[in-house]
């Protein structure tokens, strides 16, 4: 009897300290479809394919190719097999080109460098397949959208029958979708087996064939394509049975009409910043934002956003134009004293940029509020009592899960970590609450605490900036969004007026 | 109460783990010791015993562990305080010999106007502070403006020292011309501090240090910069903390303590600027006060008693040479191999710090 | 004339030592590992290359002592750094201060306090004919085996790394390990070779030290250089190419600071042999827009 399955992991059990990432896991995918792999963060999908592509040991269970028991201990050997991945980061290295990204790893001529004519090479996958970029270029030069393109490159080049492909609608917008679509439908035909890993709904229902829930670690169901609704893959992937969520599986939230702010909280004039990296900077920005609206600035990673965010609480940054927060201008004021306005801030890499990782969560919440008078005596000393009541109160206010503000932040779960960062935005008095990515990575009870945190300030008259990759996001919480492409604003869209798709072009572009 | 509950039974836990880090390092590394010093032909039990018992035998053993403790402690602090910033000052060699330096120079060259000890001395103990604070902070500049990693400036900087000391030791206007080895003339007496039973008077500023570290680090508001930098970088500087402010303060006043500690050296054991006179029992008291600290996990409130049990083992070293004739380079070489196990177990038993 | 073939002859010989130091550090450097432990590794390797060459009389003898010498400083900075995650600066510093007082210990117990200084065999020299009379180029030609060799571990370093795939799989660790990880490269035995093989020759540096320059091993004969490799390493920006060429100008300084000093009566010498150390820090001041380091160099990579 012909095996249909092109690989079954069997049993798979996964453990990360006290975590149990995955529980008695059994999954396979046929061959020559595109099989999705749905559930929200956190749920083991990323560790489940890991594990697959020897990246991760698991504790217990086998895995199958082709019917035959394999053993997996590293990347070197599920190449063998013919299995390829691209991560939800890109893993190529970015001083080198494509070309050379691409060659990494091969067996024959460890000797010598044959760049042109792997290059030749590589343009003919490129053209059975529609996907193009610049070769002599270097990665760290290129958007993401491009980058992940040259990592498919990449593993089809090294024979993959079976693509693992991990969140790749990250960086892509509605229009790029369609054709990461297409170039995978290509694929097919030709015989490679995909496995698309995603938390958004719509995603799969547009893209796979067939698709296998989990939750919490455990196998919920799989389902073909005809069995596919909304409906019964949000019930597989919740446990939370009476949570509303929209088709990217982000909880839904009300935004009642309410009179914003005569003034504009925070005015941002004819903005000029250097880019860092390979990013244009800004040029040119101007908008408003007022109490009582959240304002959505779209972008796809890498056209200025990460550039908007830093200047907005450092305006050193500023080679050009003003800010003006309340009237005043914020120009030359240290990050310190723009926080003392009434700004607050959440960055988008919380482990990287916005905890202290060793520290106490009361020695977080002081963070940024360190030299207000309420937390300092004479000046010089630290008054450690405060600092305790407001991590106190913190942890009350937004649910933190912890018994005491002594316990070092980083035994927090990531919801958690998100919870402290942002409730300690609001330690002290803010109109104006600058938020970058604030849901990224976390689990849908933990989002929709945050949308509903957002929407309360908003509510309350205050002023919120959310710097969102993720344009669904956006058009769940926004009063209106505007698009930032290549270092431009390049229109604002009212709440009525939210397409996804043409918001989409506008970010790309088009 | 829960919560109290809990924190202490996370600090019990915490203790116990130190406590076998501790003991299993010296464990393993006592037995290594033994071994290498049996296959020298050496007594092992008496040994040991001399190594560790020699400071508590005698009035002399314990008077000589504190002047040993004295230095080291200020050396140690220079090492701690920018490692709490994860950066390594291994300049505390040069910043000594800097601080003691600019003490014997400027003492000899005002000896003559006739200023009173309660003038003198604060003046000097000054002098010392600012010269190897000034040598600390010119590495952590470099690392601000220029990106230099502080290990190389520090240790050009120590060298550089190490040539300036000798030439203020042999230069014309401060050598003694009695000496065949480069000694400057002797301080002027307004200048020296004494010993009380055999306790140098220097233990003051040590004791005075102990708890300004303490307090600056704990309670300021630069101490919470300072730990915070350390925690995360890029965390600290999104939320407004300056880096380059912080690493020049960490790397002056790293510098300063060890400058202090040279110009008490000077001050109050030797009365001079001898050549070489900020070593001890095999090497520069910079060094043990790199492994003492590391001992310590960069703790600064570990620093005093480790300081001290250092000293101990320094003085059970020059005990061992002089006695037994075991090289003191032995006794080193075993402390920078417990050092190492030391590391490496508190890696496996505590990654997380400890927290 | 010969004031000038002398000076690049002298230049040469420091150089060697330099350049395989600084390039010891940069073949390692190149896989993520910052290999602080030079200096321990140079007086190490001095003291232990000497005895040995001492007591077996070869020469060669002791160069093999001191490259293994230095193998086995790198092995243990690779193992315990990949091993147990231990901070690479922390693990060098350790090891330099571990080098320093295995080197005098050893010396200690093996000489012991002598009126005169054991001598150590020399190396033999190579002498090219009809170029060894030209002044100038015979001051480049005419130097012991070991600067040849020195020259060809610049070369094969080089090829390696920018001419072969292997080389730009193990320099795409030190960018970025997941992304040699992900394509099937052994990062950790790439890591262990790689770091081996640099501390070797770093110990190979060490022995030169006391067999072909001094004659015999002294305390601190290393007199910072290992440290100055390190400032060499990051602004050749990790190349092996430029790394030569630092090496070149850092014995000459060292060269000319020594001449300058036997003929100046009125500044006092110690500042001229302050001039080396100076000189690192000024250089890295210059050349700070310009360094380049592998993206990883100093982290420890782990998959989860």
């Amino acid at each position: 009897m012909e095996n249909k399955n092109l690989v079954e992991l069997k049993n798979v059990r996964k453990v990360f300290g006290k975590v149990i990432a995955l529980d008695n896991v059994t999954f396979t995918a046929s061959k020559g479809e595109i099989h999705g792999l749905l559930g929200e963060n956190g749920s083991g999908k990323s560790t489940l394919m890991n594990i697959l592509y020897g990246l991760y040991s698991p504790d217990k269970g086998e895995i199958y190719i082709d019917g035959k028991k394999v053993r997996i201990s590293s990347p070197f050997d599920s190449i063998k097999l013919g299995i390829g991945m691209v991560h939800q980061i890109s893993t190529l290295v970015p001083e080198f080109t494509a070309v050379e990204n691409i060659i990494l790893g091969t067996p024959e001529d460890k000797f010598k460098l044959p760049i042109k004519e792997e290059g030749r090479k590589v343009k003919k996958i490129m053209e059975e397949l529609g996907l193009t970029f610049p070769l002599d270029v270097k990665t760290k030069e290129l958007p993401a959208g491009v980058k992940q393109k040259i990592e498919i490159i990449r593993a089809l080049h090294k024979g993959a029958k079976l693509l693992i492909l991990d969140e790749p609608t990250t960086s892509l917008v509605e229009s790029e979708f369609r054709q990461l679509l297409k170039s995978l439908r290509a694929l097919v035909k030709k015989g490679v087996t995909v496995i698309f890993i995603t938390h958004k709904i719509k995603e799969i229902m547009e893209s796979c064939d067939s698709v296998t829930v989990l939750r919490r670690g455990k196998v919920q169901d799989t389902l073909d394509k005809g069995q596919m609704t909304k409906e019964k893959l949000v019930k597989l992937m919740f446990m939370e049975k009476d949570i509303k969520v929209t088709e990217s599986a982000l909880p839904k939230v009300e935004l009642p009409t309410i009179k914003r702010s005569k003034k504009p909280v925070c005015v941002v004039k004819n903005i000029e910043v250097k880019g860092k990296e390979k990013s244009k900077g800004l040029k040119n920005i101007s908008f408003d934002v007022y109490g009582g609206e959240i304002f959505g600035v779209a972008s796809v990673s890498g056209n200025g956003e990460k550039e908007l965010a830093s200047v907005m609480i450092n305006p050193s940054l500023l080679s050009n134009g003003d800010i003006l927060v309340n009237g005043e201008s914020i120009k030359h004021l240290s990050t310190l004293s723009v926080f003392n306005k009434g700004v607050a801030y959440t960055p988008e890499d919380r482990i990287k940029e916005g905890i202290l990782n060793d520290g106490s969560i009361k020695e977080n919440v002081l963070l940024g509020h360190h030299t207000e008078k309420r937390f300092l005596k004479k000046n010089l000393f630290i008054n450690w009592d405060e600092a305790a009541k407001a991590a106190k109160k913190t942890i009350k206010d937004y649910n933190v899960a912890t018994p005491s503000e002594e316990l070092a932040i980083r035994r927090l779960s990531g919801g958690n970590i998100q919870k402290v960062i942002m409730g300690r935005a609001f330690v002290s008095p803010t109109d104006l609450l600058i938020t970058h990515n604030p849901t990224s990575g976390l689990d849908v009870l933990t989002v929709e605490f945050i949308f509903n945190k957002l929407v309360e300030t908003r509510n309350n008259g205050g002023a919120v900036l959310c710097i969102n990759e993720d344009l669904d996001e956006l058009m769940i919480i926004s009063d209106r969004i505007a698009v930032l492409h290549n270092g431009e604003l390049k229109g604002i869209f009212q709440r009525s007026e939210f397409d996804k798709y043409k918001i989409g072009l506008l970010m790309i572009g088009s | 109460m829960k919560k109290k509950n809990i924190i202490q039974k996370d600090l019990g836990t915490k203790l116990l783990r130190s406590l076998f880090v501790y003991g299993l390092a010296l464990l393993i590394a006592f037995g290594l010791i033994s071994i290498i010093i049996a296959l020298l032909g050496f007594s092992v039990p008496e040994a040991l015993k001399t190594l560790v018992t020699t400071s508590f035998k005698s009035a002399f053993g314990f008077q000589e562990t504190i002047k040993k403790t004295i230095p080291l402690i200020f050396t140690t602090y220079a090492f701690t305080i920018p490692f709490m910033i994860k950066f390594f000052n291994i300049g505390a060699w040069g910043q000594m010999l800097f601080g003691g330096t600019a003490v014997a120079a400027v003492g000899l060259l005002i000896g003559n106007f006739g200023l009173p000890s309660f003038i003198m001395i604060p003046l000097l103990v000054v002098v010392g502070i600012l010269a190897g604070g000034l040598w600390g902070w010119f590495a952590g500049f470099l690392k601000a403006k220029y990106d230099i990693n502080p290990i190389i400036s520090t240790i050009m900087l120590n060298f550089v020292a190490v040539l300036f000391v000798n030439f203020i030791a042999t230069s014309p206007t401060f050598k003694d011309p009695l000496e065949g080895h480069p000694i400057t003339r002797p301080l002027p007496s307004s200048a020296i501090l004494s010993f009380f039973h055999g306790i140098p008077y220097s233990i003051i500023f040590a004791v005075l240090a102990i708890i300004f570290v303490y307090i600056l680090l704990k309670k300021t508001k630069l101490g919470y910069e300072i730990t915070s930098v350390g925690y995360n970088l890029h965390s600290s500087q999104t939320y407004g903390i300056n880096f380059q402010k912080t690493i020049m303060l960490t790397f002056l006043l790293g510098g300063a303590l060890a400058g202090l500690g040279g110009a008490l050296e000077v001050m109050n054991i030797h009365g001079k600027l001898i050549e070489g006179f900020a070593k001890t029992s095999g090497a520069q008291f910079g060094v043990f006060g790199i492994l003492t600290s590391l001992v310590v996990a960069g703790s600064p409130t570990g620093v005093p008693i480790a300081a001290f049990f250092m000293a101990v083992l320094l003085v059970g070293a020059d005990a061992l040479q002089r006695t037994m004739q075991i090289p003191v380079e032995m006794v080193f070489l075993s402390q920078a191999l417990i050092v190492l196990l030391i590391v490496i177990i508190r890696k496996k038993f505590e990654p997380n710090g400890g927290k | 004339m010969t004031f000038i073939t002398s000076f690049i002859s002298q230049t040469m010989v420091y150089a060697t030592v330099y350049t395989l130091t600084s390039l010891g550090i940069i073949i390692g450097g190149r896989t993520g590992i910052f290999n602080v432990s030079a200096e321990g590794i140079l007086l190490a390797s001095a003291s232990g290359g000497f005895l040995t060459a001492y007591l077996t009389g070869s020469w060669l003898v002791g160069f093999i002592a001191g490259a293994l010498i230095g193998a086995a400083f790198g092995f243990i900075l690779a193992f315990v750094h990949e091993t147990f995650k231990v901070n690479q600066f922390i693990l060098g510093i350790i090891l330099v201060i571990f080098g320093s007082g295995l080197s005098d210990l050893l010396y200690k117990i093996v000489v012991g306090v002598r009126l005169s200084a054991p001598q150590a065999p020399s190396v033999p020299g190579v002498t090219i004919p009809f170029f060894s009379k030209i002044p100038i180029i015979s001051g480049i030609l005419n130097q012991d085996i070991i600067v040849y060799f020195m020259y060809f571990a610049v070369i094969i370093s080089y090829w390696f790394y920018y001419k072969t795939k292997v080389g730009l799989e193990t320099r795409a660790i030190g960018e970025n390990p997941k992304a040699a990880d992900v394509v099937g490269v052994n990062v950790k035995r790439r890591r262990y070779l790689a770091t081996i093989i640099g501390s070797a020759l770093i110990g190979v540096a060490g022995a030169y030290l006391p067999i072909a320059i001094t004659g015999t091993y002294s305390p601190d004969i290393s007199a910072g250089r290992g440290f100055m490799a390190i400032g060499i390493a990051i602004f050749a920006s990790w190349k092996p190419q430029r790394a030569i060429l630092g090496g070149f100008l850092f014995a000459g300084i060292e060269v000319i600071a020594f001449q300058l000093e036997l003929i100046s009566a009125n500044i006092p010498y110690q500042f001229f042999l302050m001039l080396p150390f100076i000189s690192v820090l000024v250089i890295m001041m210059i050349f700070k827009k310009q360094i380049e380091f592998p993206a990883s160099v100093g982290s420890p990579y782990s998959r989860e």
